[in-house]
């Protein structure tokens, strides 16, 4: 089991620096432009609902969200954790809105709205608005809800419907959920002129929503391509490529070109049988945040052969879906962030699986990519990203005989996630992977 | 003495065997819907002859069945729920009505309905705004969920059946509301645990059973001489659920609890659903709007100074000020239940509104077992020792 | 006219007797135990001894801690978080924060004019509590009394980084068998529980006078690792054990004097010292 320590164990693509790099350029360039007097907005990540919106009006986003796991990752969250302690916010709270709840006290009630100087990558400034999303979970409208504590700025709550999996089938549901998008964002647009004093271009949003829904389709065909065997391409890639194409960072004709060389280079791979990491012995699924701050934990996985094929529900682009014929980008936008949950919804019911957005894609990522296992994630502060992780094992166990194992962690209190604890557990996994296999090669499945 | 088959005696018997007459009317070939919580509009299964039966937790059961599939860090009143659910204590249930009012609803729908085989099971969605597309929306939902229903019921929800049922639980609301008048009285005329008992009791019966428990239990109320003895703080109890007596007789050991704005307490009685010419839009208006629970988002409209907050702040909670000044109300407890998002996120804001009215406010924070009232005890005691 | 304040705590229980002065007579201290019913009576007598009092003397009882309810000669119960706020407060007149270490919990609480006006208190995660002292010094083979000393020699603080008290175990065993000074991994033991103390306490808005009770405060070491995590001057009193039970005492002469005021001096109460027992018993 000797390992050769000095060759690099994840094979990363080429394809993925530049869009890595494009999310460091985007942010120290939205700095610039909002010290430079530009208005801010804090966002919340809307699955390509809000977003385009702002980006149409040109308006700076800052995301807490991504702010609280930086202020994790460089060890200065404590501080904002603690005031939020302090100032009444109970502590099972999602530990990102209690690293901003804190920021935003301290910067409001301490320096006047000044950025503290102690806040890394230069802080987040004063926001005009804030823009939340329904999306996903309770805590991220409430936090935002809560910010107007502290900050005389307006929220913004965008709404995200979500309908049982037979429920979605009723007929004229679908028309109705579009109908409420259209207008809600429609409404949305108005605030936003009222807020920035200017009004929408029109051309420019059509021109957007066109790029942000092909910029997707794109990245959706890098993924598929990973389907081959080996894996052309490991998770690390999909986290490090993916902000471009979920926030819409940076400019659109600029990433649709980095996504669009991204997928001939994996394609170069599959034809030429490369694998992103030397050996693949396992292949795996991954839910459902990573641990951010100990992404090298993947790469010792890869020194024994577990290859990251596919993962996060939560951040993949959706399924792709032919809007060519709706003339309202309005119309174009709301069906595109609806197909991000709803294009799973008819398999779901074929499959009968009912167990919620989140809960059904991983059945199809652990069958078309064909996964020996699946490595969970629970993280203990974050509870929507963690509740449907027991459901999300006792399927792929029941309907493919694929294992899990869960790794407990948290997403701001990174003290929980143990990694030579995870790595002692993997051995044995190993072991359950390869007798699962059996299994399923009993059960007529070919993987 | 009342007869322990009317009034408060009644509701105290109902409540210690909730399911004895909904088992009575499924004997009879009626069929029992139940429903986890109060946004679900139980007057379309009224109209059609369903009874509506309040699903909840027990705080005497230990959890061990929900470990399958709900992780610890949950709401532990939904995952008793479900516990109670998966164990089979609610076997005569012909299906349920879930609704999307918080993640712990919704999630526990999904996994309910994945682990069990109703006959029927509807998950109703709904927005998280009151705006006017919000609520067409939802009018949306309610109108797949007449849908839905009438297949399983095999007959129509017609207007004129909803406009009776809505009738019916409107008068309901209209009669617990004047039951809580006899709280305003020092010492008030019922007591916090009665009250709970006589809530649970008109979720575990039909709708005008439910209405004429309330008739004899007013009745009983004015004119007992046996009441609740007078304990100095006047308390108004906040939180999401609270439906459990073991709680409520922690607060009531020294204090006269004379309101609680739970979903065991006014909270789903203290508005009407307005006349409408479009029912259901009526129904969704009340619902949406009028349930005053942490989970939907409002917001003042927007203003021009920094005065914001505190217009936002009585937008939100100014519906209390009447009751505090009214019931004489001299503390407030905010009741959270561990890991409940939408409550923890609008406590701060409701004890800063609080502190603007002077009244003085504690929060505690319990866990949904028994083990949990004695450090909650300690918490109560203390706070009043601070008020009194 | 005389009072008295029982304090039963989980592991010690105290009694206190006062005067109208607020002058100690007695003060008894002893080991609550599993029989704390049978305690209370038999420390209550060797207190009335210690003054030379007999139980029809005293005017008022107040009974306070985790065992107040069994009490049966108290004429009140009082909560330990009121007790202690009003001990303090007649130790320190202008005490505004009081902070009591226990072994099975932590209470902040806030003082104004003498009285509690606020509090908050961990009786959940014993890794908040003195039993976090107990058990990491009982794994590292040490007395709970010689940790507070020991911390204070160290030369620099080596960080524990476990958030619960069951794993710390295993945490400061391994940085000994690593090489770590043991008055070094002692200092950090303490430093991890005044954090988590002191992050409980700032809930409060915390104002000088700072004053620690309680177990804790007999601990050297942990007054100083308090005074380094609040940042302020922490006083502590001589006998951090009692402060609850002279609250008590106190909050029971005030409570008498006060229905004597706006009543009349109420007839002496017939009061018989004996065991707490689970029958009724009907007092002529």
């Amino acid at each position: 089991m000797s390992v050769d320590k000095g060759k690099k164990s994840i094979n990363r693509l080429d394809s993925m620096r530049p869009l890595r790099a494009k999310v460091n350029e985007t942010y120290l360039k939205s700095l610039e432009a909002i010290q430079a007097g530009k208005p801010a907005v804090w966002g919340m990540l809307n699955f390509y609902y809000g977003d385009p919106i702002l980006k149409a009006m040109d308006i700076e986003v800052v995301y807490p969200e991504n702010y609280g796991a930086i202020a994790a990752a460089m060890g200065v969250a404590q501080q904002y954790l603690d005031r939020a302690d302090a100032d009444g916010f109970p502590t099972h709270l999602c530990g990102y809105s209690l690293t901003t709840l804190g920021y935003a006290s301290r910067m409001m009630r301490e320096l006047d709205g000044q950025i503290p100087p102690e806040a890394p990558l230069g802080g987040m400034p004063r926001p005009l608005f804030l823009m939340s999303s329904a999306a996903v979970c309770d805590a991220r409208y409430k936090w935002f809800q809560s910010l107007g504590r502290y900050m005389d700025a307006p929220v913004w709550t965008l709404e995200a419907p979500s309908p049982g999996v037979n429920e979605f089938f009723i007929d004229g549901n679908y028309d109705r959920m579009v109908d409420m998008g259209v207008k809600h964002l429609k409404d949305f647009v108005s605030f936003v002129e009222g807020m920035v004093g200017r009004k929408m271009d029109w051309d420019k949003l059509d021109s957007t929503a066109n790029l942000m829904i092909e910029v997707n389709r794109v990245w959706h065909e890098v993924n598929e391509l990973r389907k081959a065997k080996p894996c052309p391409m490991h998770s690390r890639d999909f986290w490090s490529a993916m902000p471009a194409a979920l926030f819409l960072a940076g400019d659109l004709e600029d990433s649709l070109n980095l996504y669009r060389d991204m997928c001939r280079e994996v394609k170069d791979r599959v034809d030429s049988h490369t694998g992103a990491i030397p050996e693949e012995k396992y292949r795996l699924v991954f839910a459902e945040l990573p641990p951010w701050h100990s992404l090298n934990f993947f790469d010792k996985l890869a020194e024994r052969g577990w290859n990251f094929v596919i993962e996060s529900f939560g951040y993949r682009p959706p399924i792709p879906i032919d809007l060519s014929g709706i003339a309202d980008p309005l119309e174009r936008i709301t069906r595109f962030n609806l197909q991000f949950f709803a294009g799973y919804y008819e398999d779901a019911r074929k499959q009968n699986v009912l167990g919620g957005a989140f809960a059904y894609p991983y059945l199809k990522y652990a069958r078309e990519w064909k996964c020996d296992g699946a490595l969970l994630h629970p993280l203990i502060s974050c509870r929507s990203a963690s509740t449907h992780l027991p459901y999300v094992s006792d399927m792929l166990m029941e309907e493919l005989q694929v294992p899990s194992l869960s790794i407990e962690g948290d997403i701001v209190d990174l003290r929980l996630f143990d990694p030579e604890d995870a790595l002692a557990r993997a051995e044995p996994f190993e072991e359950t992977m390869r007798y699962y296999k059996k299994m399923r090669e009993q059960k007529g499945l070919d993987w | 003495m009342a007869d322990d088959c009317e009034g408060l005696g009644k509701a105290r018997q109902i409540y210690s065997d909730r399911s004895l007459r909904a088992r009575e009317l499924k004997a009879e070939g009626r069929r029992i819907i139940g429903y986890p919580c109060v946004y679900v509009p139980i007057e379309m299964l009224t109209a059609l002859g369903l009874i509506p039966y309040r699903s909840c937790g027990d705080i005497r059961e230990p959890v061990t069945e929900a470990d399958r599939a709900l992780p610890g860090s949950f709401c532990p009143i939904m995952r008793n729920c479900l516990d109670c659910a998966l164990k089979s204590k609610d076997d005569f249930l012909d299906g349920v009505v879930a609704i999307h009012s918080s993640d712990p609803q919704e999630k526990t729908a999904r996994v309910w309905q994945s682990y069990t085989d109703y006959p029927y099971f509807h998950f109703i969605d709904m927005p998280v705004t009151v705006r006017p597309e919000a609520v067409e929306y939802f009018r949306g939902q309610l109108d797949d969920l007449k849908k839905t229903l009438e297949a399983f019921s095999g007959k129509a929800l017609t207007e004129s059946k909803l406009e009776e049922a809505i009738e019916s639980h409107n008068r309901q609301r209209s009669l617990v509301r004047q039951l809580h008048e006899l709280t305003k009285p020092s010492p008030p005329l019922i007591s916090g645990t009665e009250l709970i008992q006589v809530v649970k009791a008109l979720m575990s019966l039909p709708v005008a059973e439910g209405n004429d428990l309330l008739a004899e239990v007013m009745s009983e109320v004015k004119n007992r001489t046996d009441g609740p003895t007078r304990k100095g703080a006047r308390l108004l109890t906040w939180g999401s659920t609270l439906d459990s007596i073991e709680i409520m007789q922690v607060f009531e050991a020294n204090s006269n609890v004379v309101m609680d704005e739970s979903c065991g307490g006014i909270r789903a009685y203290r508005a009407e659903v307005q006349n409408s010419a479009d029912p259901l839009e009526g129904l969704a208006s009340y619902y949406l709007k009028e349930i005053t629970c942490a989970r939907t988002f409002r917001q003042a409209e927007l203003g021009e100074s920094r005065k914001d907050y505190a217009r936002d702040l009585q937008s939100r909670f100014g519906y209390l000020k009447g009751i505090i000044r009214e019931w004489q109300v001299s503390g407030v407890i905010m009741l959270l239940v561990r890991y409940c998002d939408p409550f923890a996120f609008e406590m701060p804001s409701l004890k800063d509104y609080l502190d603007s009215l002077g009244v003085p406010s504690t929060y505690i924070e319990y866990d949904y077992t028994l083990g949990a009232l004695a450090p909650l005890r300690t918490r109560v005691e203390a706070f009043l020792e601070t008020i009194s | 006219m005389y009072y008295a304040g029982v304090d039963i705590g989980s592991t010690m229980t105290k009694v206190v007797v006062i005067d109208g002065s607020d002058d100690l007579l007695s003060v008894i201290k002893g080991p609550t135990g599993p029989e704390h019913r049978q305690l209370a009576n038999q420390a209550m007598a060797q207190a009335l001894e210690q003054a030379s009092l007999q139980i029809d003397d005293i005017a008022f009882i107040v009974a306070t801690g985790y065992g107040r309810i069994n009490v049966p000669f108290a004429d009140l119960q009082m909560t330990e978080l009121s007790c202690h706020a009003r001990g303090v407060s007649i130790l320190f007149p202008d005490a505004r924060t009081a902070i009591d270490i226990g072994g099975q919990d932590a209470k902040c609480m806030k003082i104004s004019s003498g009285r509690l006006v606020n509090f908050v208190m961990n009786d959940k995660c014993a890794a908040g509590t003195g039993r976090f002292l107990e058990v990491t010094a009982a794994a590292l083979g040490i007395n709970l009394e010689e940790m507070g000393d020991l911390s204070l020699r160290a030369t620099e603080r080596v960080e524990i980084s476990s958030l619960c008290t069951v794993f710390a175990q295993q945490e400061v065993v391994a940085l000994l068998s690593r090489g770590e000074k043991l008055e070094n991994i002692v200092a950090g033991i303490h430093s991890a529980l005044a954090g988590r103390i002191s992050t409980l306490a700032r809930r409060l808005a915390i104002e000088p006078r700072v004053v620690l009770t309680g177990g804790g405060a007999k601990n050297t070491g942990m007054v100083e690792a308090m005074k380094e995590k609040l940042g302020c001057a922490i006083s502590v009193p001589e006998e951090p054990l009692i402060t609850g039970a002279i609250g008590a005492a106190v909050l029971g002469k005030e409570i008498c004097l006060k229905t004597a005021d706006e009543h009349g001096t109420p007839p002496a109460k017939p009061r018989r010292l004996e065991r707490a027992t689970f029958f009724k018993e009907e007092y002529p």
